[in-house]
């Protein structure tokens, strides 16, 4: 890739950014409740994409944009008042600038007359609030030169060596300075630093005695005095750490820049005079040398930023002028997710750097767990010790990958950011009213979570619209407002992220389902459903409720594709109905793909891994709990219910010698849906953190099995996959599970 | 005559793609050494801290925006005779004619060519060898 094309991609990601400011602050404007930083954001945005289209070479981009930025820069100078109908037009305008920013990228031919009608509408909205628009040029291609401004021509001697303002200029450092015992260990001598800091400059030093003991209690290798003090020098900070030489680390050592230049010398160029009147310690002349002459936009924010003194020098360990090369790839970033200018305390990282710390972290995880097999073999008279140490390993471990982990976490606003313009495009080709409120956008999850989140949200966004908002007439007729409300939000709970997407239109109408249900053969005649179940019926496959195809939901995706998509993510989707109130749809996921806690189990000879999050409860039932029932594997009696057991070494095909009933451990697995089912396994051996590698490359999908992890003892283990097992189990024991468990998956009876 | 390689140009602008341009021009007209800021407030720092032959700069930023930057450094002691190049989008003369007067140098419209570049910076610094 040539570096033009490089740039041309860091274009478009900050194309990305820009469109996500837009978004976020458009409806704050609409709802007037938009600051005027919220306004410059967005206007800021729309120019940055306009500037770097220009760079580039993307004129329908630069056309549109600027009547776009035109259009906001009357908003923000407050020549043009942002009623609703205006907003939306920008609205409109954002989604036109997006298409044109996408097909930009992808190089794909932009159709003449795209976003024509937008931009008609943005110009008549010029012409008819009669916006002067003379300070933009009306034509964004033509060029432009503004010859005959007096500017300034800087002579050239102005840049001689001799004249570097630099040379002259004094500064002021506080200085604390504490000899640790390692100093005088290492050789290292106070006095001969103390001397060399006097030889760069003046120097201010008062002793610290406070902590001086006793003489009889003095000891000749402890330093027991400490320095502080004022150093005035041109020398810069790498200069000053010279002083300390190797000693450097050997010692509690605080430099910090007072901030204050002095000017010790008068500069060469004929100083004028209020330089020298000046007193010495104002880095900035605080008299405003330039007449004030602007009605500037901004005009409150220039002089106020102009004189805030320049920002101290911090104790930076590296000194700042030798990091000039480095510069650009060091260069931090502020981050833009929002209008709070929380300074530039960011840097961009490749991904592929980040994905080598996780795999790194991920094999310290598995030496973590050898060690801990080793420690526990030993004697304990010998392993205590190294018990102690290996738990605060543990900890640490663990703090390193949560770290890690939020590196690579994003925001859900990635994907969140998308529905706004969805929900407006679907509303409209419905002709319904529909708002989007969200909330959580904030909420921080992986990234590999995120890039497949969007398609399932689309999805059920689509459905919530289609099927679930009702018309403006019936909304109204139903005592309901016009404007039906989609509810889009994310938060974290208990170590899993929530996504929970809402609406208030009709609700899910049970009897339609079920009888949907049943001519599709999808559940028989005479089942007897409550309302929960057949709620859930709607994630079969092959479920559509709409009485005709639409082109908005019904393309033959159904909600079971959206349930196997969370699924795959290791997440969970359910959801609740109130008929006529609306419905809420919850997805709860992993934070994390990558490394997940896990029950590790045995089978006879094998060892399997169990995914805590799919483990509802284990228990060791007595026998008299367990009834065995004609065409099934034996039936738990809990507390009440009945749950199906499976037994995992004849479904995996695994030698197990059965152990006797009352050691039977049974773990309580979740089918994901809300049915549970018991799982029979021979003993359990412990909760520990374990690393996801993938299968799939290498054998493909293997019904039942998630992935794999490397144990403890150096042996790889399977993932299992417990929705998946008790969807086998039930092929494995025919229809009469899937009837005694209340909701166990339905597939059953239909693949039958 | 300064020589382009010695040149120290500070190149400031809050978008990437564009400081990455510019630095990629600058260097088509054999510029060595250059510093990027991506704020009027990191440019300062930058300027505070080393000295500078020139001052590239985007007047669009958030936190101190290129105008703000311009007043900052024509006050700053050591600072104040850096040549300033104010970079802007097509047709705001009123922000170039107030660039002039709060002490800019020249302006250079963006998107430029490594020629345009190269006329105005010798407009400021006299011919580059």
């Amino acid at each position: 890739m040539s570096s033009l094309d490089q740039l041309k991609l860091t274009f478009f990601d900050e194309c990305s950014e820009a469109l996500q400011q837009i978004e976020l602050g458009l409806p704050d404007l609409r709802e007037g409740t938009a600051s005027e930083d919220t306004i410059n954001a967005v206007f800021r945005s729309v120019h940055s994409v306009k500037g770097g289209a220009g760079i580039f070479g993307f004129e329908d981009l630069v056309k549109f944009a600027h009547v776009f930025e035109t259009v906001l820069d009357a908003i923000r100078s407050g020549k043009l008042v942002a009623t609703r109908e205006i907003v939306d037009t920008l609205l409109q305008a954002n989604d036109v600038l997006s298409d044109l920013i996408t097909m930009s990228r992808s190089g794909e031919a932009i159709p003449p007359n795209h976003g024509a009608e937008c931009h008609a509408a943005l110009e008549r909205i010029l012409r008819e609030e009669a916006v002067d628009g003379s300070s933009q040029n009306d034509d964004a291609s033509a060029p432009v030169d503004f010859e005959g401004l007096d500017f300034i021509p800087v002579p050239a001697e102005a840049f001689d060596d001799s004249s570097d303002p630099f040379a002259s200029i004094e500064r002021e450092y506080n200085i604390v300075f504490r000899p640790k015992p390692a100093m005088l260990k290492n050789g290292g001598d106070p006095l001969q630093i103390v001397r060399s800091l006097r030889a760069l400059g003046t120097l201010d030093l008062t002793v610290e005695t406070d902590r001086l003991p006793q003489l009889a209690d003095m000891e000749a290798d402890q330093p027991y005095l400490g320095w502080t003090g004022v150093l005035r020098t041109t020398a810069g900070r790498d200069q000053i750490d010279e002083a300390f030489g190797s000693a450097l680390g050997d010692c509690a050592l605080e430099i910090t820049a007072t901030g204050a230049e002095l000017e010790a010398s008068p500069p060469i160029a004929p100083a004028e005079p209020e330089q020298t009147l000046l007193p010495s310690v104002d880095p900035l002349p605080s008299v405003d040398p330039l007449p004030s002459l602007d009605p500037f936009p901004s005009a409150d924010a220039a002089p106020a930023a102009a004189a805030t003194p320049p920002p101290r020098e911090t104790v930076a360990p590296a000194a700042p002028t030798s990091g000039a090369d480095n510069a650009e790839a060091a260069l931090p970033r502020s981050s833009s997710s929002k209008f709070t200018s929380a300074g530039a305390t960011t840097t961009r990282v490749e991904l592929e750097k980040i994905d080598r710390v996780v795999n790194m972290v991920g094999e310290l995880v598995i030496a973590q767990a050898m060690l801990g097999q080793v420690v526990s073999s030993l004697p304990e008279d010998i392993s205590g010790r190294l018990v102690q140490v290996l738990e605060e390993v543990i900890h640490h471990t663990r703090e390193l990958k949560d770290s890690v982990m939020s590196m690579r976490a994003q925001q859900v606003n990635a994907v969140f950011q998308r529905m706004p313009r969805l929900v407006r495009e679907l509303a409209a080709k419905t002709a319904k009213k529909a708002r989007l409120e969200m909330s959580g956008e904030n909420t921080e999850v992986d990234r590999s979570i995120i890039e497949r989140l969007g398609d399932p949200l689309t999805h059920i966004i689509r459905n919530a619209i289609d099927h679930g908002i009702e018309s403006p007439e019936v909304r109204l007729a139903a005592g309901k407002s016009e404007e039906g409300t989609i509810r889009l939000a994310a938060e974290h709970r208990g170590g899993r992220i929530i996504i929970e997407i809402g609406d208030d239109g009709a609700g899910i109408n049970p009897e339609r389902v079920l009888r949907k249900a049943q001519d599709r053969g999808l559940v028989s005649a005479d089942a007897v459903l409550n309302e929960d179940e057949i709620n859930n019926l709607i994630f079969l496959p092959g479920f559509s409720t709409a009485d005709k195809i639409s082109d908005i939901s019904g393309r033959g995706v159904g909600m079971d594709v959206v349930r196997r998509n969370i699924q795959d993510l290791g997440g969970r989707i359910s959801l609740k109905s109130e008929r006529g109130r609306g419905m809420t749809i919850q997805l709860a996921l992993p934070l994390t793909l990558a490394v997940m806690d896990g029950m590790v189990i045995r089978v006879g000879q094998e060892t399997y891994v169990m995914p805590m999050s799919a483990i509802v409860e284990c228990l060791r039932p007595p026998a008299s709990d367990v009834h065995s029932l004609l065409g099934t594997r034996g039936m738990l009696q809990l507390r009440g219910n009945l749950v199906p057991l499976v037994h995992l070494s004849e479904l995996l095909d695994v030698n197990s010698t059965p152990a006797a009933s009352e050691e039977r451990v049974v773990i309580i697995g979740d089918a994901g849906d809300g049915a549970r089912f018991g799982i029979v396994v021979d003993e359990l051996c412990g909760h520990q953190q374990v690393v996801v590698k993938s299968i799939e490359e290498s054998y493909g999908s293997v019904p039942g099995i998630a992935g794999a992890t490397i144990l403890g003892n150096g042996r790889v283990a399977f993932i299992l996959d417990v929705e998946k097992l008790s969807t086998l189990a039930s092929s494995q024991n025919g229809p009469a599970v899937a009837r005694f468990a209340n909701a166990a998956p339905p597939t059953a009876a239909t693949v039958n | 005559m300064p020589a382009a390689a010695v040149l120290k140009v500070l190149v400031v602008d809050d978008q990437t793609s564009v400081r990455q341009m510019t630095r990629m021009t600058l260097e088509q007209i054999g510029v060595r050494h250059i510093h990027e800021a991506e704020n009027g407030r990191q440019a300062m720092d930058t300027a505070s801290l080393q000295p500078l032959d020139l001052i590239i700069s985007d007047f669009n930023m958030p936190e101190m925006d290129g105008l703000a930057l311009l007043r900052a450094v024509r006050g700053h002691p050591a600072a104040r005779k850096v040549p300033f190049i104010l970079l802007t989008g097509r047709g705001d003369r009123e922000l170039v004619v107030k660039a002039a007067q709060a002490g800019a140098n020249n302006y250079l419209i963006k998107p430029f060519t490594a020629d345009t570049l190269r006329q105005k910076v010798e407009q400021v610094m006299g011919k580059l060898s």
